[in-house]
């Protein structure tokens, strides 16, 4: 029933927009775990981002309730700091140790 | 539908990640990318047809070319040996999420979207990259540093992702059905009108546009009738009559939302703007102590140099 009356004005069902947003969650997540490069580690910081994007976009569809996209502008801001933030760290360890490789810094750990 | 099969269908994909991720050659990029779209084609069927009813299957098709689109280059993203060719697909997988967002009618969010992340972060990254990577963008493999050839523990990655992944499916497959239902027609178009009554500038230029007087506030002039938004109010013989409307569109009701919902958040937003500026700069700045005579023998030189461009 519910299904029903909503297939009428909806596009893109809310599933299928949650599953897409898992799969690249997903994705984003296997390639931050098993990059090495610095720099990649961040883009699929920000691939995870995008996936956040559409759930929200999408739930906020389904109640349209517009509160959804105005996180989605608040996603946008902290992404940006967090670039500005991170590559400005990836320009210092470049500049102490040439190498992009997270496993020279391994004994940051300790 | 036994509730076993959407597991099964998340372990495929998460397989055939792991083939695309262990993959030498290209066969085996082939291999591993069709048993992921395989087991993501199954989900897919099993989460139910796309819109339906009104949405037309230009729509579907569109919906399902961008998901597809967008998932293919992410994984291209995280396979790729050159960091530049990533951070390129990437460009390609915001474009289609932007995509899906067109296809959820945010409009707004898709192109700020396009114009933040396409355009801004993403030449950060580039230029980042441009700036950090030795000269490895030739044609051979082997000069590509040993930490971009070779990923690290693809299995342990694969199975945390394919776990995490099988979450979701189990929320999409039995949760989704549980939500409140979803805002209909009638409740989108009092969202609407309930806008368009906290904005009288707008509803004085609808009633300039179609020659009409208010009557009293312009929230009474904005009603709900059968054929949508109705404006009510009088013309100049004298006569009241009821006119439809559009509706304020995706951007005047997320600005709405964004201003009079989360001012705070909004400041709180500028400021943190301010800060990772501020932090970006103190991070990457050199220390380089200069002498007092040095900067004058610069400042000297460059204005020398100008004084030569001006006269050539």
């Amino acid at each position: 029933m519910m299904q029903a009356t909503l297939a009428s004005t909806d596009l893109v069902s809310l599933q299928h927009a949650l599953l897409l947003s898992g799969a690249l969650m997903a994705i984003g997540l296997a390639g931050f775990l098993s990059r090495r490069n610095l720099i990649v580690m961040f883009l699929c910081t920000e691939l995870m981002f995008q996936a956040a994007i559409v759930s929200l976009v999408a739930f906020g569809r389904w109640y349209w309730d517009f509160s959804g996209q105005v996180f989605v502008i608040f996603i946008l801001t902290v992404a940006a700091a967090e670039a500005a933030l991170a590559l400005a760290l990836v320009v210092l360890l470049h500049r102490r140790r040439p190498t992009l490789d997270a496993d020279a810094w391994t004994e940051l750990r300790e | 539908m036994d509730p076993i099969l959407p597991y099964i269908a998340t372990a495929i994909s998460a397989a055939g990640l792991l083939g695309v991720l262990m993959a030498r050659g290209t066969g085996g990029r082939l291999g591993g990318s069709g048993v992921g779209v395989l087991g993501l084609a199954w989900l897919y069927v099993m989460a139910g047809a796309p819109g339906g009813g009104g949405a037309g299957l230009a729509e579907g098709i569109f919906s399902l070319v961008f998901s597809l689109l967008a998932i293919a280059s992410s994984v291209q993203m995280i396979t790729q040996r050159r960091p530049v060719y990533s951070a390129l697909f990437f460009v390609l997988v915001v474009l289609s999420v932007c995509g899906m967002l067109v296809m959820m009618e945010a409009f707004f969010m898709a192109f700020s979207l396009v114009i933040v992340y396409a355009g801004a972060i993403l030449i950060t990254y580039m230029f980042v990259l441009m700036l950090a990577q030795q000269a490895s963008d030739t044609a051979h493999d082997a000069e590509i540093p040993e930490y971009d050839r070779k990923p690290r523990d693809p299995r342990a990655a694969v199975v945390v992702a394919g776990m995490f992944f099988a979450i979701v499916v189990s929320v999409v497959f039995t949760g989704v059905h549980d939500l409140p239902p979803a805002a209909g027609s009638e409740a989108r178009l009092q969202a609407d009108a309930a806008l368009l009554r906290s904005l009288p500038g707008e509803v004085q230029r609808l009633a300039r546009t179609h020659d009409l007087q208010l009557p009293g506030t312009t929230a009474e002039a904005v009603h709900i009738g059968k054929e949508g938004l109705m404006l009510r109010g009088t013309q100049s013989d004298g006569t009241s009559v009821t006119v439809p409307i559009e509706g304020p569109g995706n951007t005047a009701h997320v600005g709405w939302h964004l201003v009079a919902g989360f001012p705070a958040s909004l400041e709180v937003a500028g400021v943190i703007l301010l800060m990772a500026m501020f932090g970006a700069v103190v991070l990457s700045r050199r220390q380089v102590e200069h002498a007092e005579s040095e900067l004058l023998s610069a400042v000297s030189q460059s204005d020398h140099a100008l004084d030569q461009e001006s006269e050539g």
